[in-house]
């Protein structure tokens, strides 16, 4: 499962929203629940003719069948009717408030903090917009309305037995001690129960996803066995799981079971005592006992419902979590003078007492293309990050033009300074939807010459659509090294003073790459360039390099003064090209 | 209740979706008819209640008070035996559904890994997870309605016989009324379906959408771009509502038909009932009963709606699951042996020699890959190994002693060790090993509990680097006689690069191993380069000796700079 990094919203969040939820249409509800009422008023019509009927009979009165059927029929008929307008008034309801509810969702997720979404990932988050919202989904369409419906009608079949015979709801009572107990003792389980079971149930049809998409891993490694020992350790799991629940119902199923007919035995039997002392009529005990049994319906839907009401509200919880992520920036009124970009003395951690940057100060000027390079995990990513104002420093500083990033409001920041990372990602959506992201009021030339910069223009207007060709989930397959060219792009387009690029070209064939490099640097003269890259044509071709190790600039200048220096890069950049320090333009021989 | 899954699912038979389902039926015998018997005594105890109930009114009618005492108290006797053989049919019920389904999963996945390396040739992906995510609960659910749709059919008989025997008319109106009433339904079916799927693609688009942006949302917030995508979101959020309110409109009709179809059978059976109970023929309380009986039937009457549903979906899913089973692998083996040394391609012209470290720089990535895949035969090819035919040896165990470790071999989901230790037997010692060789130490260290960490789903907790070091420090521990790694370092920075390269040699000393490459760090490292170009080799020597000797090959690796 995934790791759960988002706040839940607490109980009290959650009920004040459903609260809230429920009141907001206070006309359409009622409504609905007017329509419910009236087609239980309706339904309970028909024992209580039944009852007069054999009252009529054991009276030896005169008796019409067309009158009977006429009778019971119209009723019926009217309540089928009131059912059609009642299930429909709250399908509207529901829909409308289920549209409100996912949009609101994702609102807040547009919202979150940007540290937020760097540390994230996509798991949880990805989790809540997919199952928690159909679990929601499911909530609001069937288990609220289901739940209502039954309390509506629950309600009004006590009503009417009180109405028949204040009397004969005395053995109605029995019922209620075992119906609350048993569900009691069901509930307090069956949430975790079925939490436990569900999630059993995704690592099981996850396995199975995971073996088909690693099958050819499976082959070469020999994992056959491996594969089948998790397979069946899986529905092991999800097997375990089931019988806790399947116990928890052995338990109530029978005992609610028993809560039901209960109540029909005894209104029977006390009410032919009743009768035989004369304290009731036999319409009365007739309509009595048929209301009894009629009882059973809405309490049977009420008790089945209510644990996917359980679901419906954690699942809510966790969408309203989304909400409580507090905002990680507290922009302040000063605004840059310039350009410049300095970071000084910077310190950070992800985890506490476990700095990976160490007092680094670095000052970049404007216009200038400075690659970064290290070995992995000596924290470029994580300097390219502050330097991009994603996250803001431990203690020290990085700011442009005088004002700290972490300072400057989003929208400012954009303007100033963005980030393109390794991880691309293509929108469901038309090509020119993907680039226009970045700046809405773009003119197709704009957009071409952002496309041209990044050497893809061919292959778009290559495309049968060229830049209407729907791409993402569904459309064109775009590979990744596309993916990256159009995310370059989208930046030449949003044209911020700086760019922190963090390999932002790994994917791409290195032959294209360098060329690519070329020819972007060409449409981002005068811009600040921030390049970590692992390729070192990309240090090569920069103003100057600096060597990033152990969370520290181990060295800065250019690449001839670093060659010449003789260090580590020195080290690497003669192995690269297989000659002890060589002069980087004489020509290969 | 025996526990599942079985040790061994058995061979399905895949002669068509019928005789699949008819296989897990059968597999399962024992459990089905149980719960069949529980299921029919279930229902008949409900179709009891009315006759019951019927009883009690006329001993109230009589007051007689002993028969009121005798009949409400079997009234509560068929409530236990219906609470007793509700439960147990439930858990056969459930036992069922859950029996077929893993079943459904074991040979899936059986299958799954049986297939191999043809899988992803034949097969999307999406294709078989719909298995995982759909069909198993159809086929589950096929065998659960077995249950209670034999019991339905029951209940409806037995009713109808009562009602026969107490008056011919009365029964013959319900034996007519009942499948009249349960066909009038079908008209609003078809509607309903037909908006149910179109809500559903609906739905399905929006939550792609959704998952759209959550994938997108770093780029989102980076550069903007969030209001139009919560614009476009509520566009499609409002259709999936439109939808909705589609569906439930010809839904509602049909809540509605539920209740007056059945509605006007109740009404005529109590009508005619109660002019014979004026005539004296029935009593009061038989009159009840029959409004009882008419009541009680709608109940397997939707059972029986639902059964033709659930049957035809379990036909639909069991014929996927079919079609999976039905594909063989592409590349057999034979049972020839050998005893190793040069593996040679022929078409290519690459040789690996024993013990030696060489590289492959091709022109174009392709290339590489198919060589690659000749070499571990996962495609025809002329290869030799050592003396014999590569084709003549049995696939297991040229897997075993050739592995070919690309980057889409996908880590799994495990504890960290036992996902890199795959064969298992190796040393802490040898782990670390191949753990420094791919300058994946400082992953483990990052990790919280180290190697005994749990590896998420496809290691997407890993960034695309890391992965490719975990990656080939499972190959190093696989540890096999022949290594072929396609482009091992392509997503790593260059100073780990050259330690990899560097380490690797030394690990993999007196073993074989070819690496198709392009990086000049590593071929750099090499004992023997192989040029290749339009799939054949062209140049090959020592790297060094290879960038003076061959303008090609040196524009090639240095990606043609300066």
């Amino acid at each position: 499962m995934a790791r759960e990094i988002l706040p839940v919203a607490d109980e009290r969040q959650v009920r004040a929203y459903a609260r809230r939820l429920t009141l907001r249409y206070p006309r359409q509800l009622t409504v609905a629940l007017v329509l419910h009422g009236l087609a239980a008023v309706a339904g309970l019509a028909v024992p209580w003719q039944l009852g007069a009927l054999v009252q009529t009979v054991r009276d030896g009165g005169e008796v019409s069948v067309g009158l009977v059927v006429l009778g019971i029929g119209g009723f019926l008929l009217l309540q089928s009717v009131l059912i059609r307008y009642a299930v429909l008034a709250s399908a509207r309801l529901g829909e409308k408030v289920l549209a409100e509810l996912r949009e609101e969702f994702v609102d807040r997720v547009l919202g979150l903090p940007l540290s937020t979404v760097e540390r994230a990932g996509a798991g949880d988050l990805i989790t809540r917009t997919t199952r928690d919202v159909d679990s929601l989904s499911r909530t609001v369409r069937h288990a609220v309305p289901e739940t209502l419906i039954a309390v509506v009608t629950f309600a009004i079949t006590i009503g009417a037995i009180v109405l028949v015979s204040p009397l004969l709801m005395l053995p109605m009572l029995i019922a209620g001690p075992i119906l609350w107990c048993a569900t009691r003792w069901y509930l307090n389980r069956a949430r975790d129960g079925y939490l436990r079971e569900n999630a059993a149930y995704a690592d099981m049809t996850e396995g199975l996803a995971e073996t088909v998409d690693g099958a050819r891993a499976i082959e070469a490694l020999g994992l056959h066995r491996r594969r089948e020992q998790r397979t069946d350790d899986d529905i092991r799991g999800s097997f375990g799981a089931e019988r806790y629940t399947l116990r928890l119902r052995t338990i109530w199923f029978p005992a609610v079971e028993l809560g039901y007919v209960l109540p029909v035995c005894a209104t029977l039997f006390v009410g032919g005592l009743f009768y035989t002392n004369g304290w009731v009529s036999l319409a009365q005990v007739t309509a009595a006992t048929l209301y009894a049994q009629q009882l059973i319906d809405p309490l049977d839907r009420f008790l089945m419902w209510i644990d996917e009401l359980q679901v419906g509200g954690a699942a809510l919880a966790r969408l309203l979590g989304v909400a409580n992520v507090p905002d990680d920036r507290a922009p302040s009124a000063t605004r840059p003078t310039g350009e410049l970009m300095e970071a000084d003395d910077v310190r950070y951690a992800y985890r506490e007492g476990r700095d990976v940057l160490h007092g680094v100060s670095l000052t970049v000027r404007p216009g200038e293309r400075l690659a970064m390079v290290g070995p992995s995990g000596a924290g470029k990513s994580t300097l390219g990050r502050l330097l991009a104002g994603i996250h803001g420093p431990r203690t020290g500083a990085v700011s442009v033009g005088g004002v700290p990033l972490v300072d400057l409001p989003l929208d400012e920041l954009r303007g100033h300074v963005a980030l393109v990372t390794q991880e691309h990602h293509v929108f469901k959506g038309t090509l020119r939807d993907n680039l226009l992201i970045a700046r809405p009021g773009a003119d197709d030339t704009a957009v071409r010459a952002a496309l041209d910069a990044v050497d893809s223009l061919d292959w778009v207007l290559g495309l049968p659509d060229g830049l209407d060709t729907v791409v993402g989930s569904g459309g064109l397959a775009v590979s990744p090294a596309q993916a990256q060219q159009l995310a370059l792009a989208r930046l030449v387009l949003a044209d911020p003073h700086t760019l922190v690029l963090d390999e932002a070209t790994s994917l791409i064939d290195p032959r294209v790459a360098r060329h690519l490099e070329r020819s972007l640097a060409a449409v981002l003269e005068g811009r600040t360039v921030i390049a970590i890259a692992h390729r070192l044509y990309t240090a090569h071709d920069a103003d100057r390099v600096a060597v990033v190790e152990d969370g520290r600039i181990s060295e800065l200048g250019s690449h001839d003064e670093l060659v010449a220096a003789g260090g580590s890069y020195a080290a690497l950049w003669s192995s690269w090209h297989g000659a002890p320090t060589r002069p980087p333009h004489e020509p290969v021989r | 209740m025996r526990s599942l899954p079985q040790a061994d699912p058995g061979v399905p038979d895949i002669r068509g979706p019928l005789r699949y389902l008819w296989w897990n039926a059968r597999s399962q015998l024992p459990s089905l008819l149980a719960g069949i018997a529980f299921a029919i005594v279930w229902w008949l105890v409900q179709a009891l209640v009315p006759a019951v109930l019927g009883k009690g009114i006329d001993a109230v009618t009589a007051k007689d008070t002993g028969a009121l005492l005798t009949w409400s108290a079997i009234m509560l006797g068929l409530g236990l035996v219906q609470a007793g053989s509700g439960i147990m049919r439930h858990r056969m019920a459930v036992y069922n559904w859950l029996a077929a389904a893993y079943r459904t999963v074991q040979v899936t996945a059986r299958q799954a890994a049986r297939l191999g390396a043809t899988l992803p040739k034949r097969l999307s992906t999406g294709e078989v997870v719909s298995v995982g995510n759909s069909d198993i609960a159809h086929i589950g659910t096929a065998m659960d309605i077995l249950l209670r749709g034999t019991g339905a059919v029951v209940a409806i008989v037995t009713v109808t016989v009562i009602l026969l025997s107490t008056s011919l008319p009365l029964g013959l109106m319900v034996l007519i009324g009942v499948p009249v009433m349960a066909v009038a339904v079908g008209p609003l079916l078809k509607p309903l379906h037909r908006r149910q799927n179109l809500q559903r693609d609906l739905t399905g688009d929006l939550s792609t959408r959704s998952a759209d942006i959550v994938a997108g949302l770093r780029v989102l917030r980076g550069i903007g771009g969030e209001q139009v995508f919560a614009e476009r979101y509520r566009e499609e959020s409002q259709r999936v509502r439109h939808a909705g309110v589609g569906v439930a409109r010809v839904d509602s009709l049909l809540e509605g038909a539920q209740i007056l179809l059945p509605g006007i059978l109740i009404a005529t059976v109590t009508g005619v009932g109660a002019s014979f109970a004026v005539g004296g023929e029935i009593t009061v309380g038989q009159l009840v009963a029959f409004y009882g009986y008419a009541v009680f039937l709608i109940g397997p009457m939707r059972t029986l709606t639902e059964a033709a549903d659930k049957l035809t979906k379990g036909h639909v899913a069991a014929r996927r699951v079919v079609r999976i089973l039905s594909i063989e692998p592409e590349v057999s083996g034979g049972t020839g042996a050998s005893k190793g040394g040069v593996l040679r391609d022929s078409y290519s012209g690459v040789t690996v020699r024993p013990g030696v470290l060489t590289a492959v720089a091709a022109a174009t990535p392709e290339e590489a890959i198919t060589i690659a895949d000749r070499l571990g035969r996962y495609a025809d090819g002329d290869v030799t190994f050592g003396e014999a035919d590569l084709a003549t040896l049995p696939i297991a165990e040229i897997r075993s002693r050739i592995l070919v470790a690309d980057n889409g071999a996908r880590l799994f989901t495990g504890r960290l060790r036992d996902e890199l230790d795959v064969r298992g037997g190796a040393s802490d010692e040898q782990v670390r090993q191949a753990l420094h060789t791919a300058c994946a130490e400082d992953i483990v260290e990052a990790l919280p509990e180290g190697l005994d960490a749990e590896v998420a789903e496809a290691g997407r907790e890993f960034s695309g680097g890391q992965q490719q070091r975990l990656r080939l420090a499972r190959a190093l521990l696989f540890d096999p006689e022949v290594l072929v790694l396609v482009e091992p370092t392509s997503a790593v920075d260059a100073h780990s690069e050259a330690r990899i390269a560097d380490r690797l040699a030394k690990a993999r000393a007196g073993r074989t191993t070819l690496i198709c490459t392009t990086s000049p760090l590593v071929l750099d490292r090499t004992d023997h380069v192989i040029y290749v170009e339009d799939g054949r080799m062209v140049a090959e020597g020592a790297h060094r000796d290879l960038l003076v000797s061959s303008p090609r090959y040196a524009a090639t690796v240095t990606r043609g700079e300066d």
